[in-house]
């Protein structure tokens, strides 16, 4: 056994400098790694430019600062209230940008000034602002206090017990769920590719038949597998770890969200997957005996997964305690895809993990069998591309 | 010792190989001749275990091969193949330890064969950057690498300059003389002639000559040249035991129907009485010619 794996590691050993030192695993990850800064940069810029609404008072309305003070927190809004010296000042602030919203005249009965409309959550909060300040002068005419008035309200309303309490975690939870499922789905699509190029090269180049007289087919596969699967799961981790730590940067994520748990999840899947689609990826690459040729058998794979892919995510983020989830996550082709970003959200139950799981590897065991049965009977054979009945036809010995 | 011991091969209802037999003994080279599509490559490819036969047993040493023993076999198949882009020294060291070399012995061996074959300062270089004519050279240290105990070459002499040609021949025959088996197919008869011990020829799947080329001299028909610059017209057709005659090379060439000591001293006779003899030998037919008559008397055959 020793014996028969020492060409195994040769291969794979092959296989992974020939890749890693290639400008395409360079340029692929440089590519993804812009891509997450890029997407870092978005996001931060989006949190960081809805942080306050700066609004100018003059006049008798800055007897509105105090009510808008207070009103904001209530409609979830920042606010910064600036005293104007004037009202033509404070309109020229609006215009040039520095105000969203210029506040004059009669307090409860405000002139409010804004660049073309108020946003929803500013204007709500000045209309809470302007009805306090009504009511408060109502009440004082009527000789109620509205301080007591406010104190006896504040320690009214209802006590919440949750059966469940939401996951104060669930947002980076369901990050690194989606994240795991990307990079998963970008890995098995890039690597299995390369395994069915790597293939068919072999085949254009006719090498394999040097190869395969001193290796058996299933060695120069499990090889290739091997290998490819090495580098994949090198740029997996790099770029996993590049966006944990640009994660950790930004202050989204802390340590217990389930991370671990995750990481160790999205690892196993991905050596799973991997196994599958690879065999599958390099069996189809052994039914053709041209570069030209290999996208036409590769892209029934492509598509399928792409399709499960984009319904699966979809789900994922809309729904992810849902029966379809649930269901695509079971199936085998997808589990490696969907199974750790349920893993991640938590809500995936021990025991359909555990299902999905002994699924996918009795599913992987068939399609190793059929796939290396392929392989081994097309890889020899050039010219015109072999049908899949021919190729389960009968193995050589 | 290599036996093929009655190989058969269908592919469809193709018979590739119909009971090809032959043995190559250590220390001999054994040219293995035939038209295109009677089944060289495929017997080859079946020795390497890169096809499977229908029927028979590739035998080396009295033990049928396996996985170990194909190992030991260099190989140079007629598709030639190596990997593109990579590096030629690094590519041999490759292929010697996937046949089974340590990773020290790889290099010291690639490095040797590339200095023999006149590549080694291309050893860095991507296979691809390579001229034909190198990577064929390339190709032939891809098969020696590993250091087999038999050499399996598909056409080896195809597409080599003379120069290559003649490092071949001398490393085939080295090979030989260090007591390794030596088979290779090759069109270029003269070659085959010159180089091999013995030959097989093959037609249709089946061998159906085989021996030295003396041999196989001897098996074919005996022909003499004559020349007889008076004689007339006709004179030899006449003579009992010459089956036919024609003019060629210095003169004329009869076959005679039996190679007896009398009918030559007869032929020999007749010439003297039409005046002087210039010139009267046997012919040594070429690899060629036996090749021709042999593949043809089977197709009589076949046809009748």
């Amino acid at each position: 056994m020793i014996g028969s794996l020492r060409p195994v590691g040769l291969i794979a050993r092959r296989e992974f400098v020939a890749r890693v030192r290639g400008r395409a695993f360079l340029l692929s990850t440089v590519a993804v790694l812009v891509l997450l800064g890029v997407y870092a940069a978005v996001v931060a810029t989006i949190a960081s430019s809805e942080d306050t609404a700066r609004v100018g008072v003059v006049g008798p309305a800055t007897a509105l600062t105090g009510p808008i003070q207070r009103a904001a927190p209530t409609e979830g809004l920042m606010v910064a209230v600036v005293m104007q010296p004037d009202v033509a000042a404070g309109e020229a602030a609006v215009r040039a940008g520095d105000l969203d919203a210029l506040v004059s005249g009669e307090p409860t009965r405000p002139r409010v000034y804004v660049e073309s409309e108020p946003e929803a959550d500013l204007e709500r909060t000045l209309v809470d602002a302007t009805s306090s300040l009504a009511r408060d002068a109502y009440l004082t005419g009527q000789g109620v206090d509205p301080g007591a008035l406010d104190a006896a309200v504040g320690e009214s309303g209802p006590v919440v017990i949750a059966a469940e309490p939401p996951d104060p975690q669930a947002g980076v939870r369901l990050g690194l769920g989606l994240g795991g499922a990307f990079l998963l789905f970008f890995s098995i699509q890039t690597y299995g590719a390369m395994v069915a190029q790597g293939v068919v090269e072999e085949k254009a180049s006719r090498v394999v038949e040097i190869v395969l007289s001193s290796v058996r087919p299933w060695q120069l596969l499990l090889g290739k597998v091997l290998g490819l699967g090495g580098v994949g799961l090198l740029q997996l981790v790099v770029l996993g770890g590049a966006g944990l730590a640009v994660a950790a940067v930004a202050g989204v994520l802390t340590a217990g969200a389930g991370l671990v748990s995750t990481i160790v999840s999205v690892v196993v899947w991905y050596l799973l997957g991997f196994a599958l689609y690879a065999t599958v990826f390099a069996a189809a690459g052994s039914l053709v005996s041209r570069q030209e040729d290999t996208q036409s058998v590769l892209s029934p794979i492509t598509v399928t997964v792409l399709l499960g892919f984009v319904v699966g995510f979809n789900l994922l983020t809309s729904d992810p305690r849902g029966t379809a989830i649930t269901v695509i996550s079971l199936l085998p082709p997808f589990s490696p895809l969907f199974m750790p970003a349920r893993v991640a959200l938590g809500v995936a139950p021990v025991g359909q993990v555990v299902l999905a799981f002994a699924l996918t590897l009795a599913f992987t065991a068939v399609v190793l069998a059929l796939g290396g049965k392929i392989y081994a009977n097309s890889v020899l054979r050039t010219g015109a591309r072999v049908s899949l009945r021919e190729a389960l036809g009968r193995a050589r010995t | 010792m290599l036996e093929i011991d009655g190989i058969s091969k269908r592919f469809g209802s193709t018979v590739a190989l119909d009971g090809m037999t032959f043995t190559v003994r250590p220390g001999e080279l054994y040219g293995f001749v035939g038209a295109n599509g009677a089944g060289k490559t495929t017997t080859m490819r079946i020795a390497l275990g890169v096809l499977a036969a229908d029927a028979g047993e590739v035998r080396l040493e009295g033990r049928a091969l396996d996985a170990a023993s194909r190992r030991r076999i260099g190989y140079m198949p007629e598709e030639r193949g190596l990997y593109p882009r990579m590096a030629v020294g690094t590519q041999l060291r490759y292929l010697a330890e996937l046949r089974g070399r340590s990773a020290a012995d790889a290099r010291e061996a690639a490095d040797r064969w590339t200095e023999r074959l006149g590549i080694a300062d291309r050893r860095g270089d991507e296979v691809q950057r390579l001229s034909l004519g190198n990577q064929q050279r390339v190709q032939l240290a891809a098969a020696l690498v590993a250091e087999p105990e038999v050499l399996v070459l598909d056409e080896p002499f195809s597409g080599l300059d003379p120069m290559a040609v003649d490092v071949m021949g001398e490393v085939l025959r080295e090979r030989c003389d260090a007591g390794a088996p030596v088979v290779f197919s090759s069109h270029q008869l003269e070659l085959v002639e010159r180089l091999c011990d013995r030959v097989g020829i093959v037609r249709a799947g089946r061998l159906v000559a085989e021996g030295t080329v003396d041999d196989l001299r001897s098996a074919s028909a005996t022909e003499l040249v004559v020349a007889a610059p008076h004689a007339p017209e006709g004179w030899a057709e006449v003579l009992p035991g010459v089956a036919a005659t024609r003019s060629a090379e210095s003169g004329l060439v009869l076959t005679l129907a039996d190679g007896s000591e009398e009918t030559i001293t007869a032929v020999l006779d007749a010439a003297r009485r039409t005046g002087p003899v210039h010139e009267f030998r046997r012919r040594r037919p070429a690899l060629a010619e036996i090749y021709r008559d042999t593949v043809a008397d089977r197709s009589a055959g076949v046809a009748a």
